[in-house]
C-alpha cells in the first residue's frame, strides 16, 4: 500500500514577475516499509517538497494523498486534525533548533502525545520506551537539549517523530550535522525502523549518506525529478546528465583521476542544455 | 546574586509605595485639605512633617497624594502594555501592509516628546490626569511593541514551534508551552520601566499644576508649593522629591533586576556542540 | 623579504616537526606531536572531527595561532624559514606571498559593501606592490584563473550576489594572488553542495598541476581528502592516530578510528555500490 502519493505537484512562490517555481510537476510514491531518498542541492526544492507534504506550504497544482486520504484541499483545521493522528512526522536537520531549549527532553518528547489528549504520566512512559528504541538511556529525560551531544539530540528528535507511531516520517538532512560515529548510528536506526514497517523519506544533498540506506532514490534538480530508481541504479548506472555529475562529484574513497575529465564534460553538457 | 538582592530592595520600595496609595487615606492622621492657622510649622508630634503655607498636615497630604501617582503610573504602564504588545505580536502575522504601517507608526510615536504631548492633550481635553496618562501610555507603547515583536519573531521562526505545529498542537497550546515563558520576562522588564516613566510624568504634570485641581494633594504639587517657601522651610521640598526619586529608582532597579535574572535563561545558549 | 635559496627542488616548502600547541589558560596540550613534510606540488591531507586539532595545526603553519594558544614544542618551517625566529612583519610578509589559506565560510572574509574584484585587486596591490591599474588587470586575470564563468561580470559584483561556490573561488583567487607556494584549504568545501565541492577540489588539483602549488587539504570527510592527497594524517583529540601514503591508509587502515571512517563509506556510502575492481585504478 502506498503511504504517500504525490502527483504533478507544483509550488510557486512570490507574485508577478518575481514569481518562481519551486516545484515543477513532481511525482513520487512511497510504500510501507520503504526508505526513499530524495537528493537535491541548494535550491532544488527538496525542503519545499517536504513542507508541502506536511501541509506547511500550499501547492498551486497537483495532488497529495497521505495514507489513502487526499489532503490536497485541506484547510488549517483539517490539517491539525490529521497531524494530531500523528500518521506523518518530520525530523529537522538541526536538532538543537528543533527542540525547545527550555523544555526537558521528557517534555519535548511528550508534546505530540499530550496534544492528542494522552495523560502526562503515560506520555513520559512512552517517551522512555522510544528513547531505548533510538539507543538512548532514560536518564536523559530530565535534561535540557543543551546538555546533550549533537548525536543524542538528533536521536531524541527521531524518537519524538516515532512516538505517535506514524506511517510516514520525513527526514530533512538528518545526518548532515553529525560526525562519523553518530552518522553511522543514526543510519543504523533508520534501517531498524524500516523493519518495523514505517515508511521513510530521507531528504539530503549528500548522495553518499542516502545511498547507504535508501531502497529507492529520486533526484531533484531545479524543482523537477530528473531521475528515479533503485539506489544501485542511481549510483552505478545513472542516466540523466545531472545524476551522472552528482554521482561523479560525490567524494568516494576510490576516486579515479579520470573522473575529473568526465565531470568537466558533464558540466559543459548541463550548462548547454 | 546581585540581580536578586537589588530586585528585592526594589520590590520592597514599590510595595511600600503601593500600600501608601491603598491605605494612605486610612492612615492619615489629619484631613489633608483641612486648613489651620498653624502655617509653616516644623515637625512635631502632631504634624510629623510639619504643615504647609495653609496650615495643612504635610504627612497626610503626602499619603493622600501617593494615590494619584501610583494610579497614574499604572495607567501609563497598562495602556502602553495593551497598545504596544497586541500590535507587536500581530505585526508578525498580519501581513506586509500591517507590518509596514505598525513599524512606521512605532517609529513616529517614539520620536514625539511625550511630556509635551501630555500637557497639550490635558489642555485640549480638559484638566484631567487620566487623559494625560492614556496619551503618555500610547506614546511609550513602542517599547512594548518592539519587545513583543522581537520575542514573537524569534519564536515564530523557531523550528521547535514548527515541530509542535507538525505534531498537531493548537496555537493556544504552542503559546502556552513554547512562547509565553520566553516573552514574559521581556514584557515584565518593559512594564517596570514604563511604571518608572509613569511616575516621572505624573510628578512632572502635577508639579506644573496640570491634571489635578488645587486643593487635592499630589507629590508634584507638594514639591512645587514647598519650593515657594524655601526661605522659611528649606528642608520641606526634600521629602516629596525623595519620594519621587526613590519610586522611580525602584522601578528602574526592578527592571534591571528582572533583566539580570531572566537574561541568561532567555538567551541560554547550550554549551554542547556537535559531539 | 629574507628568502633563503632552496637546496633542491625536492626540499619541503612546508615542514612541521613534532608540533605541540598548548592552551595557556590551563596548560592543556591541544595538539600533541604532529609532523609532516610537504614538497612543491605535493598534497597532504588532514582528516579529523572538529576539536581534533587540525585547524590549530593549520593556524600554527600560518603563524596565526588564536589568542591563548602557543607553540609549546616542535618547529614549523615554511620555505626553509623557521617561523619561531620570524618577527611579526616578516610573518605578515610570508603569509600570502609564500603560504596562504582558504577557510569554510568565504563570505565572512569579504567586505559586503565592496565589489569582489576591487577586493582582490587591493590584495594584489598590497602583496605584489603593483600600481592600481596593474593590480586591476592582475585581479581580473586571477578571477579567470579560478574558472569563474564570467570573470568580467563577477569583478563588479558584491559578495551577496555570488553563490557559496563562487565566493570560495574569489577567496582562492585572493589566496593565490601573490603566487604562494603552499595553499591550506581548511574545510574549504564543507558548506558547499556536492557538485560545487567537486568543482572546487578539481580547481585545486588543476592549480597544483599548472603551477606546482603545494596543498594542505583539511576535512572531516576522509573521502574529500582521498580525492587529492598523496599523504594522509588522521587526527583525533589532538593526536595523529594514523599517518601514511593515501592509498595505504584507505586500503589498509590500521587504527580503529580510521577503520570507522573507511567503514562508514564502504557500508553506507557510494563505495557500497562501486566494484572493488575499480580500486586503485
Amino acid at each position: 500500500m502506498n503511504v504517500l502519493e504525490v502527483s504533478g505537484l507544483e509550488v510557486r512562490y512570490g507574485h508577478g514577475a518575481r514569481r518562481k517555481r519551486a516545484l515543477a510537476g513532481v511525482d513520487l510514491t512511497v510504500e510501507r516499509g520503504e526508505i526513499v531518498g530524495v537528493i537535491g542541492e541548494t535550491g532544488s526544492g527538496k525542503s519545499t517538497l517536504a513542507r508541502t507534504v506536511l501541509g506547511l506550504v500550499r501547492p498551486s497544482a497537483g495532488r497529495i494523498v497521505l495514507g489513502g486520504q487526499d489532503v490536497t484541499g485541506y484547510r488549517a483545521r483539517q490539517w491539525r486534525a490529521l497531524r494530531r493522528r500523528g500518521i506523518v512526522q518530520y525530523v529537522f536537520q538541526d536538532p538543537l533548533r528543533s527542540l525547545d531549549p527550555e523544555l526537558s527532553i521528557a517534555d519535548s518528547l511528550a508534546e505530540p502525545l499530550l496534544v492528542r489528549g494522552i495523560a502526562r504520566a503515560e506520555a513520559v512512559n512512552r517517551a522512555e520506551e522510544y528513547l531505548s528504541r533510538v539507543r538512548l538511556d532514560a536518564d536523559l529525560l530530565p535534561r535540557l537539549p543543551g546538555e546533550l551531544s549533537g548525536g543524542q539530540r538528533q536521536r531524541v528528535t527521531i524518537a519524538r517523530a516515532l512516538l505517535t507511531e506514524p506511517e510516514l516520517v520525513l527526514l530533512d538532512e538528518p545526518v548532515s550535522a553529525l560526525d562519523a560515529a553518530n552518522r553511522v548510528q543514526v543510519l543504523r536506526i533508520l534501517q531498524d525502523l524500516r523493519e518495523s514497517g514505517v515508511a521513510l523519506v530521507f531528504i539530503s544533498h549528500d548522495l553518499g549518506s542516502v545511498a547507504g540506506v535508501a531502497d529507492r532514490i529520486a533526484v531533484l534538480s531545479e524543482g523537477a525529478l530528473v531521475e528515479t530508481g533503485t539506489a544501485r541504479q542511481i549510483v552505478a548506472t545513472p542516466s540523466h546528465p545531472y545524476t551522472r555529475l552528482l554521482v561523479s562529484s560525490a567524494p568516494t574513497l576510490r576516486a579515479a583521476p579520470a573522473d575529473r575529465a568526465r565531470r568537466e564534460e558533464l558540466r559543459a553538457a548541463l550548462l548547454n542544455s | 546574586m546581585l540581580g536578586l538582592t537589588s530586585g528585592r530592595i526594589a520590590v520592597a520600595v514599590l510595595v511600600v509605595v503601593a500600600l501608601l496609595a491603598v491605605l494612605g487615606p486610612l492612615l492619615a492622621p489629619a484631613d489633608p485639605i483641612a486648613q489651620s492657622a498653624n502655617t509653616l510649622a516644623g515637625p512635631s508630634g502632631q504634624h510629623w512633617l510639619g504643615t504647609d503655607y495653609l496650615g495643612r498636615d504635610v504627612f497626610s497630604r503626602l499619603l493622600e497624594g501617593s494615590r494619584v501617582s501610583v494610579t497614574g503610573a499604572l495607567e501609563v504602564a497598562l495602556v502602553a502594555l495593551a497598545a504596544g504588545t497586541v500590535p507587536g505580536i500581530l505585526s508578525v502575522y498580519l501581513g506586509r501592509a500591517f507590518e509596514w504601517a505598525a513599524l512606521r507608526l512605532a517609529d513616529t510615536l517614539i520620536a514625539l516628546p511625550f511630556l509635551l504631548f501630555a500637557v497639550a492633550v490635558t489642555a485640549l481635553l480638559g484638566n484631567g490626569i487620566t487623559q494625560a496618562m492614556v496619551v503618555t501610555g500610547v506614546l511609550v507603547s513602542p517599547l512594548f511593541f518592539r519587545v513583543s515583536r522581537a520575542a514573537t519573531l524569534t519564536v515564530a521562526r523557531s523550528q521547535y514551534v514548527e515541530a509542535a505545529l507538525i505534531a498537531g498542537a493548537s496555537l493556544g497550546s504552542i503559546v502556552r508551552r513554547h512562547v509565553w515563558g520566553k516573552v514574559l520576562p521581556a514584557i515584565a522588564v518593559a512594564f517596570a520601566q514604563t511604571v518608572g516613566v509613569g511616575f516621572i510624568i505624573v510628578s512632572s504634570l502635577t508639579f506644573l499644576g496640570i491634571g489635578v485641581q488645587p486643593p487635592a494633594p499630589t507629590w508634584g504639587g507638594l514639591l512645587a508649593s514647598d519650593l515657594g517657601y524655601l526661605n522659611f522651610q528649606p528642608w520641606a521640598p526634600v521629602v516629596p522629591a525623595l519620594l519621587i526619586m526613590a519610586t522611580v529608582w525602584a522601578a528602574n532597579l526592578l527592571a534591571d533586576a528582572i533583566r539580570d535574572v531572566s537574561g541568561p535563561a532567555g538567551h541560554r545558549v547550550p554549551a554542547g556542540g556537535t559531539a | 623579504m629574507t628568502s633563503t635559496i632552496e637546496p633542491g627542488t625536492g626540499a619541503p616548502v612546508l615542514s612541521v616537526r613534532d608540533l605541540h600547541i598548548r592552551r595557556t589558560a590551563d596548560g592543556a596540550d591541544l595538539v600533541r606531536g604532529i609532523g609532516f613534510d610537504l614538497s612543491p606540488g605535493g598534497v597532504v591531507g588532514i582528516v579529523g572531527e572538529s576539536g581534533s586539532g587540525k585547524t590549530l595545526t593549520c593556524r600554527a603553519a600560518l603563524g596565526v595561532l588564536p589568542a591563548g594558544c602557543t607553540v609549546a614544542g616542535g618547529r614549523v618551517h615554511v620555505a626553509g624559514l623557521d617561523l619561531a625566529t620570524l618577527g611579526a612583519a616578516e610573518l605578515t610578509q610570508l603569509r600570502g606571498a609564500t603560504i596562504s589559506a582558504v577557510f569554510q565560510d568565504p563570505a565572512s572574509y569579504l567586505n559586503p559593501s565592496i565589489p569582489v574584484g576591487a577586493q582582490v585587486a587591493e590584495v594584489v596591490r598590497v602583496k605584489k606592490g603593483l600600481r592600481r591599474r596593474d593590480a586591476r588587470r592582475d585581479a581580473a586575470e586571477l578571477l579567470a584563473a579560478v574558472r569563474l564563468r564570467s570573470p568580467g561580470l563577477v569583478y563588479g559584483q558584491y559578495p551577496h550576489e555570488l553563490s557559496g561556490g563562487m565566493l570560495q573561488r574569489v577567496l582562492i583567487a585572493t589566496a593565490i594572488a601573490a603566487e604562494p607556494r603552499v595553499l591550506i584549504a581548511d574545510e574549504a568545501t564543507t558548506a558547499l553542495d556536492v557538485t560545487v565541492q567537486a568543482e572546487i577540489l578539481d580547481l585545486l588539483a588543476d592549480l597544483r598541476e599548472r603551477t606546482g602549488l603545494a596543498l594542505v587539504v583539511v576535512s572531516h570527510d576522509l573521502a574529500v581528502v582521498a580525492q587529492l592527497c598523496d599523504e594522509v594524517l588522521v587526527m583525533r583529540a589532538g593526536e595523529v592516530v594514523e599517518q601514511g601514503p593515501a592509498e595505504r591508509v584507505l586500503q589498509h587502515p590500521e587504527h580503529e578510528y580510521t577503520r570507522l571512517l573507511v567503514d562508514e563509506h564502504e557500508r553506507y556510502g557510494l563505495d557500497r555500490f562501486l566494484a572493488p575492481a575499480e580500486a586503485g585504478a
